[in-house]
């Protein structure tokens, strides 16, 4: 069999899949939307590992009347990717079946999330498939829909509405800066073709351009400043398609930067250390939002800003090493950004599950309003402190695996990219530091305000253990997480086979990767395993020694104090006040109160309440737009809601390109 | 494993030598130097209460918390003697594997549901957080200095030369005696011999622990004090034989002692809120640090 008969099964199987989604009963509707994902994802595997462990695959269409040639490549890259995309995407509809179940009375509503599902799924594949710039735009164009529609499933509700069109809004921007720079390459080289891009790198100033792509993938990945859609659309989303968003469509912006790193031909220097600062200001402003906000979905979203930033000072290594001729760098860099991928893949999903499934349990979201979910859910407790512990890169978990390879990047980079670097190396050094430490507050603070000490609110239903089928994949991604954390050694020698490959041909002087370090990395999951020896000796010594000693319970001791309250507990604001307080300057705190004044013998009633803004979009972005609205208002008389002038404005449009075409205008 | 040995030995009496010299230091003959760990047996004897608002969380966090130190401990070289564990990049581990147990610590506080201990977790939180960056400077900076990654090779190719090297064994000496007692909770950024819950960092956190796990608890603590002491002897001792670096290792460590003794007993706590400055500032001391390697290294010709 060629692959070639796969081209159009990889087209059809999802159209297969929504007619019979939509032809089938309704209770069985989100099981066969899950078996079509599992079809799908094995049909897209077989190449991928094909393309993985061999040579890459390609696919022309040919003689399109529109695009000309399509190409569809399946390289070591794409493969990664579309491998990333699978998991998360199985994982999710398994997880979406369960989560799903609590709005079976929308029935119509739920088809259509369904039929959605598998285009969303599908569309990013086909993003990591096509190097062709028109079909690419379109596929791209297709994944921001379908995805808009998944977010907008709670439609009814204004604020979901809202963040949908945000987010529906800035994809659109990204998309005019990726078209832009597309039809720049074609006006230069004449082909929309991806190579015809690396034609353009090789004869022209790389820089430009690569920002051009670098903003409009960047709209995606959620560099700041381009960020705000995702605390506003994650929280706004199913759980589940916040999981696969936060897990995959976020990455895709990765995988357009990673192409179009690979195809550059010069200024790698100065294109890295851009990359650089702005991943170190991503990560760091990500996780300090992160840090602050009650709305743990949202906590959840700017965490995953800051991942963003941690793979994005991974790829900025990978150029300067590219730029220094250092293989080991290039190497280092690029193996620790696509590893962090994948790791950030599995345990955001993991934390937007188990967040879901706190959420289907007591209907909010703000951490304030819980506590002591672990005694009521301790599986789903369990998910989420190893997620957290994952995402702040500790060991035994896999986050860790993935910073250690930047670490050691950064160390490598401080010996070998020269002294006008150095100074970012030392900053990206203790950036990475930085950021570990208030993510390890982040999660403390999550962890400890949902799920630990007493509830602070009575809930209106007592809290349950989710059903098993919505635990399943949490599981399973839990084993892979371990599989990571534990032997390193084989994902590590996956994502080099995939850098080598991208490596020029030029920088062949500098040295490969060092053996000790393969050693060292190895060595993390050995440790790894001793750590959980040790914490498990420790224990079973601790229980055998305090076996006959006598235990009782009583209240948590209030230092004298005999009647504390749930209300008296810490919470989760004032854990995080300090940090906010010291850096005001970046997260802005908007607190509501209305002082007593001097005259006030007898102060009334007054309520006090406060939350964070967003720095970019109350000082950058709210002011742009306000100053754009203030001007475009004198336009408004265009847009009156006259159809009969709608169509002269097409009529007119018409005209006038016809007449520059007489013309010799056009 | 030599090391490894050692540090235990060190931890058995190191808080006795603090306590002793507080207590001459105050004018009081104090008790002996293994009045701590006999205090702590006594725990490992006494029967515990829990709160019944507490999970298995606070089961298991002590255990994971003192497992993690011994973890640290076993990448702790003695100068040119390897530590059990060791590969390129260890003191990453190092770190992050100190943090595994710190991040316990802190839900096991927050597991209580009492006010005072979320008050210490989250400054516990805080501080321990402003700490990393200059650890990892400091790090960053030698292993620029000599080539290497791992503590032990660091540690057995630091020698010092110049004036310049002088000045900077001084600062990291500096840096890493502040790092640990940040680490420690002890003075100037916390007091553990204070008695008002609400200006404990440390203390409070462990308020509602009780029996074998206080007494773990507070062994760790031993243990970790031990641990930065043996990072700070190992500063000087380079590519010494053993019957060299034994006897350094212990001077260090009682010379350590005895000056985290006289810290706290000379030195008043800082303002709570001023206390994160403070050790955002040690940064910049390693950030120091770094530009005189970079001297050394005549990277500014």
């Amino acid at each position: 069999m060629t692959y070639s008969s796969l081209a159009p099964l990889i087209l059809l199987l999802p159209i297969a899949g929504m007619i019979s989604i939509s032809l089938v009963p309704h209770s069985i509707r989100d099981k066969v939307n899950f078996v079509f994902v599992v079809l799908i994802a094995a049909i897209t595997s077989i190449p991928a590992v094909k393309a993985l462990t061999g040579t890459s695959i390609d696919i022309l269409i040919g003689n399109n009347v529109v695009f000309g040639n399509i190409s569809i490549h399946i390289d070591k890259l794409s493969s990664w990717f579309i491998l990333i995309i699978n998991l998360t995407c199985i994982n999710g509809a398994f997880y979406g079946m369960g989560y799903m179940k609590t709005y079976g009375q929308q029935k119509a509503n739920l088809s259509m999330h369904w039929i959605v599902f598998l285009l969303f799924q599908s569309s990013m594949l086909w993003v990591c498939m096509a190097q062709n710039g028109l079909a690419f735009l379109i596929v791209w164009e297709l994944m921001s829909i379908s995805s808009f529609l998944l977010v907008i499933f709670e439609h009814k509700n204004n604020a979901t509405l809202r963040a949908g069109i945000n987010y529906l809004v800035q994809m659109h921007i990204g998309v005019l800066f990726l078209s832009a720079a597309f039809i720049w390459v074609y006006f230069s080289e004449g082909s929309f073709e991806f190579s015809a891009i690396g034609k353009f790198f090789s004869s022209n100033p790389n820089v430009w351009l690569f920002f051009l792509f670098f903003a409009g993938f960047g709209i995606k990945a959620g560099f700041i400043p381009l960020h705000s859609w995702l605390p506003q659309a994650h929280p706004a989303a199913p759980s589940h398609i916040s999981g696969v968003m936060s897990g995959v469509i976020v990455k895709l912006g990765i995988y357009g930067i990673l192409r179009m790193v690979f195809l550059l031909k010069q200024d790698y220097m100065v294109i890295g250390e851009i990359v650089i600062t702005v991943s170190l200001l991503t990560g760091f402003y990500g996780i300090l939002n992160a840090s602050v906000h009650r709305d743990f979905k949202k906590m959840l979203a700017y965490c995953t800003i800051e991942n963003i930033g941690i793979i994005g000072i991974g790829i900025g290594l990978g150029l300067m090493g590219i730029g220094r001729g250092n293989n080991a760098l290039i190497i280092l860099g690029f193996a620790g950004a696509l590893l962090h991928t994948l790791n950030h893949s599995l345990f955001k999903s993991l934390l937007f599950f188990s967040a879901g499934s706190v959420y289907q349990q007591t209907h909010t979201r703000d951490m304030e309003k819980l506590g002591g979910l672990i005694h009521r859910m301790p599986q789903t407790a369990m998910f989420f402190l190893i997620g957290g512990m994952a995402i702040g890169g500790l060991p035994p978990f896999n986050g860790f695996v993935s910073e250690f390879l930047l670490y050691y990047a950064v160390l490598l980079g401080i010996k070998s990219v020269g002294i006008v670097y150095i100074t970012l190396m030392a900053f990206s050094l203790a950036g990475l530091a930085l950021i570990g430490g208030i993510s390890m507050l982040t999660f403390t603070k999550g962890f400890g305000t949902i799920f630990l000490g007493s509830p602070r609110t009575a809930l209106l239903r007592q809290p349950e253990e989710v059903s098993l089928g919505m635990r399943l994949p949490q599981y399973f991604i839990l084993t892979i997480m371990l599989s990571v954390g534990l032997f390193p050694g084989f994902y590590f020698s996956v994502v080099n086979e995939i850098v080598s490959g991208f490596i020029p041909a030029t920088s062949s002087t500098g040295m490969l990767i060092p053996p000790s370090l393969l050693n060292g990395i190895s060595s993390i999951g050995r440790f790894g395993v001793l750590f959980l020896l040790v914490v498990v000796l420790i224990y079973l010594l601790r229980n055998s020694f305090t076996r006959k000693l006598p235990v009782s319970t009583g209240l948590t001791w209030g230092c004298g104090y005999t009647a504390p309250t749930p209300r008296m507990q810490y919470t989760g604001k004032s854990f995080s006040k300090s940090l906010g307080k010291l850096l005001h300057f970046v997260i802005i705190e908007k607190p509501k109160y209305k002082e007593i004044s001097a005259g006030e013998i007898f102060p009334a009633k007054r309520t006090h309440s406060s939350h964070y803004n967003d720095f970019f979009v109350t000082k950058v972005i709210d002011r742009i737009v306000d100053r754009l609205l203030y001007s475009l208002n004198y336009f408004k008389f265009i847009q009156n809601g006259n159809i009969q002038l709608y169509i002269l404005y097409g009529a007119f449009f018409i005209l006038l390109i016809f007449l520059g075409t007489i013309f010799n205008f056009i | 494993m030599i090391s490894f040995i050692l540090i235990i030995l060190v931890s058995l009496f190191f808080t006795g030598i603090i306590v002793r010299t507080k207590s001459i230091t105050s004018g009081r003959k104090g008790p002996g130097i293994f009045q701590p760990m006999k205090d702590i047996f006594r725990l490992f004897k006494k029967g515990s209460v829990y709160s019944k608002t507490t999970s298995f969380i606070f089961q298991i966090a002590p255990s994971i918390y003192i497992a993690s130190i011994i973890m640290a401990i076993m990448v702790i070289p003695l100068g040119q003697y390897k530590g059990i564990i060791s590969f390129d990049g260890d003191f990453v581990f190092f770190a992050y594997v100190l943090g595994t147990g710190k991040f316990f610590s802190i839900i096991s506080a927050m597991d209580t549901g009492s006010s005072f201990e979320g008050m210490g977790a989250s400054r516990e939180a805080l501080f321990s957080m402003f700490a990393e960056p200059a650890f990892f400077i400091l790090m960053g900076s030698f292993s620029l200095l000599t080539g290497h990654t791992s503590f032990q090779e660091i540690f057995a190719s630091l020698h010092f030369g110049s004036y310049i090297s002088y000045i900077l064994g001084a600062l990291a000496t500096f840096v890493l005696v502040m790092i640990t007692m940040v680490e420690n909770s002890r003075m100037p950024i916390d007091d553990p011999k204070t008695h008002l819950e609400l200006t404990m960092v440390h203390e409070v956190m462990i308020l509602d622990n009780s029996g074998f796990d206080l007494g773990m608890i507070l062994y760790a603590t031993n243990l970790k004090f031990a641990m930065y002491g043996a990072l700070i002897a190992n500063l000087f001792m380079g590519s010494f034989p053993l019957y060299l670096t034994i006897p350094i290792f212990f001077i260090i460590q009682v010379l350590f002692a005895i000056t985290v003794g006289i810290l706290e007993s000379f030195t008043a706590r800082f303002r709570m809120n001023h206390n994160a400055q403070y050790i955002l500032a040690l940064s910049s001391v390693s950030l120091l640090i770094f530009l005189g390697v970079l001297l050394v290294l005549k990277q500014f010709s």
